[in-house]
């Protein structure tokens, strides 16, 4: 329990502002801010922690809590037994940490490059700032708790909406992205303007990196539009080379992660402002069926006026994506076709699905949907 | 047909030559528990619009027109699941505004045309109405004016401001919000008048939420922790379990500023330590 000695909504209106955070990282580091932090962090109830940034200062991902931790056996508790069964084992099981799930290690990767940027720039709040969102009921709320609390997961932020729309909270924090294992909320997300996309549980994975967060993205209907996967999809490869030699020189059209991208960028730039653009602790990658040669350099001309750098730019020409995923093992990779979001998962890559685009009519499998 | 206590005749003069509270029983309703109801007292100046009246001289529908009708839809299905149920939201309409008391029988008439389910109706001055809250063992005190409920909080009644958002929001689900903050915390500095107020209430409301299930439900709690993490959150979340209330959602809010996810909950009011609505 945390005692208050203010009365918090003073505490917060006021003073908030003028609290200055020592850089430290889960409270591992000592030094003279030590006892004024300790008295200010107390007063939210957050001591010895960083104070979690603004919203709209901060990169905000918002996660569900399906997608955080691996939660198969109580959805099949949801599913067979109704939601008063499943509330029931959840209050329960209450001490039982959940384990990780596909979006863990990308979390935990956006913890380690904010530690990264509290060392370089103490008092940005220009930060990744983790919320959980989930239509989850607060009955499961302790359990979660529990569970941030047991792998020492850096989240303050929270939305339980027992069951309504989380969009208008996704809106309200400013979410930049946001993942969930329900495609129908990624649609309605997506519909809203939100970079968003599903993830799966996939039972083989591989190791990620610890020290750089690495993201991968596909280019056509993922950054860009999917107005060449139109044509391609309406008139074939030929069609679609000819279409774009001869627009070579046309920006395509923004895609919904085109936003996250930039968000990343902009970090990066911090980094490359202190001497550390050869060790940044985030790496993206532009992984496409694009060649070099021809189609490809319409989406590098795209992305260089867009002023977007991407780390590394990938041309498969068509070839399989999975092999050269398994060699960058991103933290996460972001495809709009089930197809290859499949293939990725099968040698292991943390794959999402980005339900945007012609391809969508075209997926060869259903997605898995409903439930929390 | 409506029975005046303790007055006869003229009841608009005899008021204004006492100052004192008067109680009139609204007999289209029946009468709750006095031991087991919850008794809600609702200003007439925030249920009904002033000003704005029909031809007939019945006023027409104000702020807190939904939440009536949404304590109304509590008390119908706690019936429904069990008839014999005593525990019960009931209304009592109080005016302490000396103009709508020279339209008293203007008032009673309003509540009876619009069929809303108001136990009694008490008429006090300003300076009595907390007299008459004490009197009718009022447990929540709600009204659209300030300076009310902070006089009515202070006396030791758990009060709650209404405003714009409560017209807005469902009348078929009475939806209310806990502000974990600073909210009912047993070990938190000496248990006052006010805190011992909002954890009785707090403990009935969630014993009424236990009749009904996860869905469907006619009542609605939540739970918002504005300033600290999620250890304040969990907190709050396992003080309102030791008093019997489970939260159906909960928004940890870190320090991000309250307003856009306020707007969002759609809640009929607001209850912190007893003092009203917290400013934003």
């Amino acid at each position: 329990m945390v005692k208050m000695s203010l009365d918090p909504v003073q505490v917060i209106s006021g003073q908030v502002e003028e609290l200055k955070v020592a850089p430290s990282s889960n409270g591992d580091s000592r030094g003279s801010w030590e006892e004024k932090e300790k008295f200010d962090q107390d007063l939210l109830g957050l001591s010895g922690k960083p104070k979690p940034p603004k919203p709209e200062n901060a990169v905000t991902i918002a996660v569900s809590s399906r997608v955080l931790f691996r939660t198969e056996l109580e959805q099949k508790v949801y599913e067979q037994k109704g939601v008063e069964e499943y509330l029931r084992y959840q209050i329960e099981h209450e001490n039982e940490p959940f384990t990780p799930g596909p979006a863990f290690p990308f979390v935990k990767a956006l913890e380690t490059v904010n530690a990264r940027l509290r060392d370089l720039y103490p008092q940005s709040e220009e930060l990744f700032d983790i919320v959980l969102v989930t239509y989850n009921h607060a009955h499961v709320g302790i359990r979660l708790i529990n569970t941030i609390n047991h792998h020492n997961l850096f989240i303050e932020r929270f939305c339980m909406t027992g069951g309504s729309s989380p969009i208008g909270y996704l809106k309200a924090w400013h979410t930049n992205l946001y993942l969930s294992a329900d495609a129908d909320k990624v649609r309605e997300a997506l519909a809203e303007g939100i970079a968003a996309a599903t993830m799966f549980m996939s039972e083989k994975l591989t190791e990620v990196s610890q020290t750089q967060l690495r993201v991968a993205f596909d280019g056509d209907a993922v950054l860009f539009s999917d107005e060449s996967e139109r044509i391609f999809k309406a008139h074939g490869l030929d069609k679609f080379f000819e279409h774009e030699r001869e627009n070579e020189d046309t920006l395509l059209d923004h895609g919904p992660l085109k936003g996250f991208l930039e968000a990343l960028g902009k970090l990066q730039k911090k980094f490359y402002a202190k001497g550390h653009r050869l060790d940044c602790p985030i790496r993206t990658y532009l992984v496409t069926a694009r060649s070099a040669a021809s189609s490809g350099i319409r989406a590098l001309k795209t992305l260089r006026a867009w002023g977007l750098e991407i780390d590394e730019a990938l041309f498969l020409a068509g070839a399989p994506k999975g092999p050269m995923l398994e060699k960058i093992r991103p933290h996460i990779y972001f495809d709009d076709q089930m197809f290859h979001v499949e293939g990725a998962a099968e040698m292991g890559t943390i794959a999402a699905h980005v339900p945007y685009g012609i391809a969508q009519k075209h997926n060869t499998k259903k997605n898995t949907s409903g439930g929390k | 047909m409506v029975t005046v206590n303790r007055l006869e005749n003229s009841p608009v003069k005899n008021l204004q030559s006492f100052s004192m509270v008067s109680t009139v029983q609204n007999t289209d309703v029946k009468q709750k528990d006095a031991d087991r109801a919850v008794v809600v007292a609702v200003t007439s100046r925030a249920v009904f619009e002033s000003g704005a009246e029909d031809s007939d001289g019945v006023h027409g529908a104000g702020i807190a027109f939904p939440l009536l009708q949404a304590f109304q839809r509590v008390n119908e299905r706690l019936l429904e699941e069990n008839p014999a149920e005593s525990l019960l939201f009931d209304v009592v309409l109080i005016t302490t505004d000396s103009q709508q008391q020279q339209q008293s029988s203007r008032i009673i008439s309003s509540t009876r045309q619009h069929g809303l389910e108001v136990s009694r109706l008490c008429f006090s001055s300003e300076e009595d109405f907390i007299e008459s809250l004490l009197k009718n063992n009022v447990q929540l005190f709600l009204s659209t004016d300030r300076n009310e409920t902070s006089q009515a909080s202070q006396k030791g009644v758990l009060s709650a401001l209404l405003d714009e958002t409560a017209a807005s929001c469902p009348s078929e689900q009475l939806r209310v919000l806990f502000c974990g903050d600073a909210v009912i915390r047993p070990d938190a500095g000496p248990t006052s008048a006010s805190k011992r107020a909002a954890q009785s209430f707090s403990a009935q409301l969630g014993e009424m939420r236990r009749r009904f299930g996860v869905l469907d439900s006619p009542l609605s709690i939540t739970l918002m922790t504005s300033g600290g993490g999620r250890e304040s959150c969990g907190g709050a979340l396992r003080t309102l379990r030791s008093l019997g209330v489970s939260a159906d959602e909960a928004y940890c809010l870190a320090g991000a500023p309250r307003g856009p996810i306020l707007s969002l909950l759609r809640h009929h009011f607001l209850l912190s330590d007893g003092l009203g609505a917290v400013e934003d």
